[in-house]
Order: structure tokens, then C-alpha cells, then sequence
């Protein structure tokens, strides 16, 4: 994945470089954003023809220091989970993706777990880049039948000027999350662990 | 559906704040916005109005250069809900999927259009009081797509538009349409494409 964000002043007035820019300014944390369903991501489920699904247990990976799971710096700023963990936003990103296709079940025998395995972000000066990896499984009727690390990865155009990478930092990572989760879905294994 | 209308409220308030910091950073010049004149709002009234009208799911999505952009997409969705409401080509609305279901996704891509440094040729007519003056233009492409209820095939149709700056001493292109802010100049380019797009969508034959 490619993300290369604009440079100009005008772009920075734009609708997606609005948000928190003041507060990042001043050294602030921001929070993500609630989740909502990724449109290209619900039309592919809707024809996956897979079984209802449930979330499991998402936490962070067995070994990880814990701040991974609590925050990522952006220079003089910070972006914190909506949740309290990045894995619980992991979670619910894909609660709702599931949801808006039909396919989330709480009472299901199909329960999807993942650890969170990377999280990091780069401001960089001229490009920035971030991370975010998480092991998935999915286990059906107790037995588990799918397991992999998945990786996703953002790369924008960056500069020195904190008003300019800050917020470009913020959506290269924060996109990361329906990208991960768009990434789990078409995985042709994860697909043939939940088919109908 | 719940929509956060409050977040509307507070991306006015941070693009006031906006305004302000960018005079910080050292532009010193105020950008006026212009949006392009070749795409104007459609009145829903020339919608071709279905009946009956179903129940839809609606989903929307804010991208910045084909990337997801949650922030974005979270603060403008409630104005794309309530647009979509007001149009009359459709009953219920929801995130959720709907009785028949009927979806229908409307995708903004923020690209860019001159591809240029436009950072640099800012700063260059802030540092000049704004008599060298910078236009910079970003274009937006939206496409809809809608699945009637019971059918396969989708519905596609595409619709794009741009908003044009000007930073300091430099004339907008003829004809566009001067906004007295960024955000009324973005709020005017996103409800003029949902328009094309529903009017596009509620003209096709397939549409029910």
C-alpha cells in the first residue's frame, strides 16, 4: 500500500487535513476514529458466500512491550486507540466490517482471534511510513483451522514541517486499519476457513 | 443510523483553528477557495423517484489519494447520510444491511491535480506578502455504486470535481465560484457530487 500525501498549503486546508491539526500542533495526543465499514471491503464480503463469524480474544502478541499496544509517537504528538489498545481497535474494525456485510454472529461457532504483533509509525522528514501486523486465526466447531501473520504497510510523502507530517503521519497509520482488515478477508485461505 | 452530527461542529471549529496555524507556520497569506463551475448541485426534484422506494444500506468512504482516510470519512459521512435521506430515492436508510439488500457506497478520492510542491510555491507567496501568488487545485473523484434490492449487478456510475486555491496575488480559473471559507468550499464540492451521483444512479435503467 501507497500513501503519499499532498504538500501544499491548500491541501492542508482540505477536509482530510483538518482534523486535530491545532491540537497536534501544541503536542497533543489524538484518539482514532470509531470504525465504520469500508465500502469496498462489505461489496467483497457481501459475495464471499462465507459462514457468520464472531471476534474472539485480539490483544497484544505474547513477548511485545506493552506500549506497542497503547500509543504511537508522531514527533511532538501522539495518536492513542480508541479503545484503550490498539488490538481492541483492531477488533472492532473488524467487528464492523463484518457487521455491515451480514456476517457477524455473537453465537457463532466460527470465532476470529489475532495478536497484535507491529505498530509503528515514521514521520520521517521527506517520506514517513507505518506499520501494522497481526496474527489471525479462526477457529470453527473448536478446531483451528487458520493461522497467519498478516502485514500491512503505508508510505507517504513527508516534511519538515510538523503541520504537514503530523496529520499526513495520523491517516497513513490510521488507514492501516481497514487496510489490514480488507487484507484478512481476502486472503483466499482465511476465505476457505470460513466458507459456507 | 447514527451519524455524528456534532462532528460537523467541530471541523468548523478546527478549521478556524486551521486558519490561524497556517498564519503561524508563515504562509501570511489567507487562501481563497474557488470551486470548479463545471459541476453544479442537481435538485432532487429531478431525481427519477422509484416506486416503491426500498430500504437501503449506505455506506460511505473519504479517501486521500486512493488511501483510506477514517478521520475524514467519520466527520463528513452524517452529511452524506442526510443528503442521501433527503432524496427521496429511498426509504429507510442504515450502516446495517437492509431487508432486500439494497447497498448502495459512495467513495470521495482526494487526489491531486497539478502535482506540483505546492508547500513550496505556498511558503514562496507568504514570504512575498502574497504578490508572487500560488493556485493549487485538488480534484475529487466520487463514484457511487448501488445493488437494488435482489439484483447482482451494480449500479456504477463516477462523477469528479475540484476545488481550486489561491494563495496571494493570483487569479482563479474563469468562472469558478468564489466560497467565503475552505470548509463551505468543500461542504459545496461534496453535496453537488453526491448529487450528480444520485441523479446518475437514479436515471439508469437497472435502477429500483
Amino acid at each position: 500500500m501507497t500513501h503519499s500525501s499532498g504538500f501544499s498549503v491548500a491541501r492542508t486546508a482540505h477536509i482530510a487535513l483538518v482534523a486535530g491539526l491545532g491540537a497536534m500542533l501544541l503536542g497533543c495526543a489524538s484518539q482514532m476514529v470509531q470504525p465504520t465499514a469500508t465500502p469496498s471491503t462489505v461489496q467483497s464480503l457481501r459475495t464471499a458466500n462465507l459462514t457468520s463469524a464472531r471476534a474472539g480474544t485480539f490483544a497484544l502478541a505474547p513477548g511485545k512491550d506493552g506500549g506497542l499496544d497503547k500509543s504511537v509517537s508522531m514527533r511532538a504528538s501522539s495518536l492513542e486507540p480508541r479503545t484503550g489498545s490498539f488490538s481492541q481497535d483492531l477488533r472492532d474494525r473488524i467487528v464492523a466490517e463484518l457487521k455491515a456485510s451480514g456476517l457477524y454472529d455473537d453465537a457463532s461457532s466460527a470465532v476470529i482471534d489475532a495478536q497484535l504483533t507491529e505498530s509503528s509509525v515514521d514521520t520521517g522528514i521527506s517520506q514517513g511510513n507505518a506499520r501494522l501486523a497481526a496474527r489471525f486465526s479462526v477457529t470453527r466447531d473448536g478446531k483451528r483451522v487458520f493461522e497467519k501473520e498478516l502485514v500491512v504497510e503505508s508510505v507517504w510523502e513527508s516534511s519538515f514541517i510538523g503541520a504537514v507530517a503530523i496529520p499526513a503521519a495520523k491517516r497513513g497509520y490510521e488507514g492501516l486499519y481497514p487496510a489490514l482488515a480488507n487484507k484478512l478477508f481476502a486472503d483466499p485461505d482465511f476465505r476457505a476457513a470460513l466458507a459456507r | 443510523m447514527k451519524f455524528n452530527n456534532y462532528a460537523a461542529g467541530r471541523w468548523v471549529a478546527r478549521l478556524g483553528g486551521l486558519l490561524v496555524t497556517m498564519s503561524l507556520v508563515g504562509c501570511g497569506v489567507v487562501p481563497k477557495p474557488f470551486v470548479d463551475p463545471h459541476l453544479r448541485d442537481v435538485d432532487a426534484s429531478q431525481f427519477k423517484k422509484p416506486d416503491p422506494i426500498h430500504p437501503v444500506q449506505l455506506l460511505f468512504d473519504f479517501k486521500t489519494k486512493g488511501v483510506e482516510n477514517p478521520k475524514a470519512t467519520d466527520v463528513l459521512k452524517a452529511r452524506v447520510a442526510d443528503q442521501v435521506a433527503k432524496s427521496g430515492l429511498f426509504g429507510a436508510i442504515s450502516e446495517a444491511p437492509v431487508q432486500g439488500g439494497a447497498l448502495l457506497t459512495i467513495t470521495v478520492d482526494h487526489v491531486a491535480v497539478d502535482g506540483s510542491d505546492g508547500m513550496g510555491k505556498a511558503f514562496a507567496s507568504g514570504l512575498t506578502f502574497g504578490l508572487v501568488g500560488t493556485a493549487v487545485t485538488d480534484g475529487y473523484i466520487a463514484d457511487g455504486n448501488y445493488v437494488a434490492p435482489g439484483a447482482s449487478t451494480p449500479i456504477v456510475k463516477e462523477v469528479r470535481h475540484a476545488i481550486h486555491t489561491m494563495i496571494g496575488n493570483h487569479e482563479p480559473p474563469p468562472g469558478a465560484v468564489a466560497s467565503p471559507s475552505l470548509e463551505e468550499a468543500a461542504t459545496t464540492m461534496l453535496h453537488q457530487v453526491v448529487s450528480h451521483l444520485l441523479n446518475d444512479i437514479s436515471h439508469d435503467p437497472a435502477f429500483r
